[in-house]
């Protein structure tokens, strides 16, 4: 019965990012959720666990706000989660990340398979999941849209590459990383929501951690990206309709 | 030793990321290293596009991953201490370089979009951020500076034939515990639509299944590539995984995008940045895509398409 370690991250929500002027990035009415891959990740966890029956724990790390997704993680179905929050945590660099996961792991989770989202909704820079794999010392499987542990206590993945699909398979421990094609994550109810809040958390501080080595990158700005479009709208009328087709050939992109 | 390192598990990828190392090797006079699996003329190749050393990688069992080299690669990087390493972000590449970086205790750029280095020799690296709404300035306090490139950021450096380099060949390294099984190559959909003058582009706002049926006819009219948004491919499976553009799918740079029923996520609009010119049919006046777009028709599909089918039918005489 496999022990899962599903990791997660609380991140802003891009859709309430305002673009000011002069390119600036405006965080002042901005709401956070789960990373959106990362609610696969815990859903394959859980899925797993109703197979094979095991565990399922959720970790982050992150500022102290992100209790709120250790919250809702465990609405999705894990059973126990570790977190370790800090302000010093926020806007963690992967290189960081993959090392406070791995210490935690290493120290105080017995686990067999270790669950991360391809990538993350804000930095997107997939490299959590790869670099917690060596900094745990144990395999890496990337890109997965389907998932098996056979009876042998090996597991078997498909991960989706350029030109199709790599079947792969290896014995457990393992570190995955999945795509959202591997399942429909599970909306948590009033009920989930409740029991969730019953549900253990174990709190590490930052002194109970190694000290967390400088980012490897630093940004140096962040900019809105710009689309500058002519933004022209055309009515649904057949006179319209016929300018809007003058227009794509006065362009020259239909003969 | 400084120097300029590129990887990539393909050779026109290799190419492409000549073009930004042989820029970078020649500002500071160092040399170009490409790593590349032993395949045909590859080695050729990548010397007349520009580099000055090939390592070339013996092929791997059949069972074997990509993965096995980077023991290997990051040995050989730990002992000549490359300034910089570019590496092709595919899937594998991309696993790949986060391992290596990992190894090497450095920092690493992922699907770096723009570099340059800048008077005081730092590299600044671009890359996006917040599902495609920011751009990521970022640089590198540790060796070697590491990127990875998505395909076709960059032209393949053009060949010169003149050229000459070194070439050394790794030994096979040992076999891993993760064992490929099966490779299983996917149909192409008609064809690749990264390659595509046209692409139509169907989103959520398509009703039903059938529906598609329209795009299609669109495309054959204009002589154009289907493609879609995520949820179209992802949770309806209406279509392979292979035509969904976007941040996660493909960068998509036609001349003309017609987006039907597109809502316009970011995330989507982030593989549609290069298209020359992008259109828009949608019923909802206030969907996003009206702002990426040069032309949109507000309007509900099934009124417009007929008439926009006709019309191109009229402008172009078919």
């Amino acid at each position: 019965m496999p022990n899962i370690i599903a990791c997660c991250k609380w991140v802003i929500d891009e859709a309430y990012i305002r673009k000011g002027p002069a390119g600036a990035l405006d965080f002042s009415t901005v709401d956070y959720k789960i990373s959106d891959y990362d609610r696969n990740a815990i859903e394959e966890a859980v899925c797993l666990k109703g197979l094979h029956g095991g565990s399922v724990t959720v970790l982050t790390a992150g500022a102290p706000e992100a209790a709120k997704g250790v919250k809702d993680a465990l609405s999705r179905g894990a059973e126990q989660a570790f977190f370790a929050g800090d302000p010093s945590f926020n806007q963690l660099e992967s290189s960081q990340t993959a090392a406070i996961l791995g210490e935690i792991i290493r120290s105080r989770i017995p686990y067999d398979l270790v669950i991360c989202g391809e990538g993350s909704s804000d930095q997107y820079a997939q490299q959590v999941g790869p670099r917690l794999a060596e900094n745990l010392g144990i395999p890496c499987i990337s890109y997965v849209q389907k998932l098996t542990i056979g009876e042998d206590g090996r597991i078997l993945a498909e991960r989706r590459v350029e030109e199709g699909v790599e079947v792969v398979e290896a014995p457990l421990p393992v570190l995955v990383t999945v795509l959202p094609e591997i399942n429909t994550p599970r909306i948590p109810g009033v009920r989930d929501t409740l029991t969730a809040s019953k549900k253990p958390v174990v709190a590490i501080k930052k002194e109970e951690l190694p000290p967390v080595g400088a980012a490897r990158l630093q940004t140096m700005g962040m900019t809105a990206t710009r689309m500058e479009r002519n933004c022209e709208k055309f009515a649904a009328t057949p006179e319209e309709v016929a300018r809007f087709v003058g227009a794509l050939q006065k362009l020259g992109v239909i003969s | 030793m400084p120097g300029v390192w590129i990887f990539a598990e393909r050779n026109d990828l290799a190419l492409e990321l000549l073009t930004v190392a042989g820029g970078l090797a020649s500002q500071t006079g160092v040399k170009v290293t490409a790593i590349v699996p032993d395949q045909g003329d590859q080695a050729d190749r990548c010397i007349a596009g520009g580099a000055d050393e090939i390592v070339l990688l013996s092929p791997l069992g059949e069972d074997m991953s990509l993965a096995a080299w980077i023991p290997v690669i990051a040995a050989e990087a730990k002992g000549a201490d490359p300034d910089i390493l570019l590496i092709a972000a595919t899937a594998r590449g991309k696993d790949f370089a986060a391992r290596l970086a990992a190894r090497l205790d450095t920092g690493l750029c992922s699907n770096c979009t723009a570099l340059h280095r800048e008077g005081d020799g730092t590299i600044v690296m671009e890359r996006l951020a917040y599902g495609g709404t920011a751009v990521d300035r970022v640089s590198c306090s540790t060796r070697p500076v590491m990127a990875t490139i998505p395909p076709r950021t960059f032209a393949p450096a053009p060949a010169d034939t003149g050229r000459s380099g070194e070439i050394r060949k790794l030994p096979l390294p040992p076999s891993t515990p993760v064992r490929v099984i099966a490779r299983k190559t996917k149909d192409r959909s008609s064809q690749d639509i990264t390659e595509a003058k046209t692409v139509i582009c169907v989103g959520r706002g398509m009703e039903k299944e059938e529906d598609i049926n329209i795009a299609r006819q669109l495309a054959e009219l204009v002589g154009g590539e289907v493609g879609c948004t995520r949820p179209i491919s992802e949770e309806l499976h209406w279509l392979p995984d292979d035509l969904c553009i976007g941040l996660s799918g493909v960068q998509v740079k036609p001349d003309l995008y017609v987006g039907l029923g597109v809502s316009g996520q970011i995330q989507h609009v982030t593989g549609i940045r290069g298209v020359r010119v992008i259109c828009a049919v949608n019923k909802d006046e206030n969907a996003p895509i009206f702002q990426a777009a040069d032309l949109g028709i507000i309007g509900d599909l099934r009124e417009v398409m007929p008439r926009l089918i006709e019309e191109l039918k009229k402008a172009t005489g078919r």
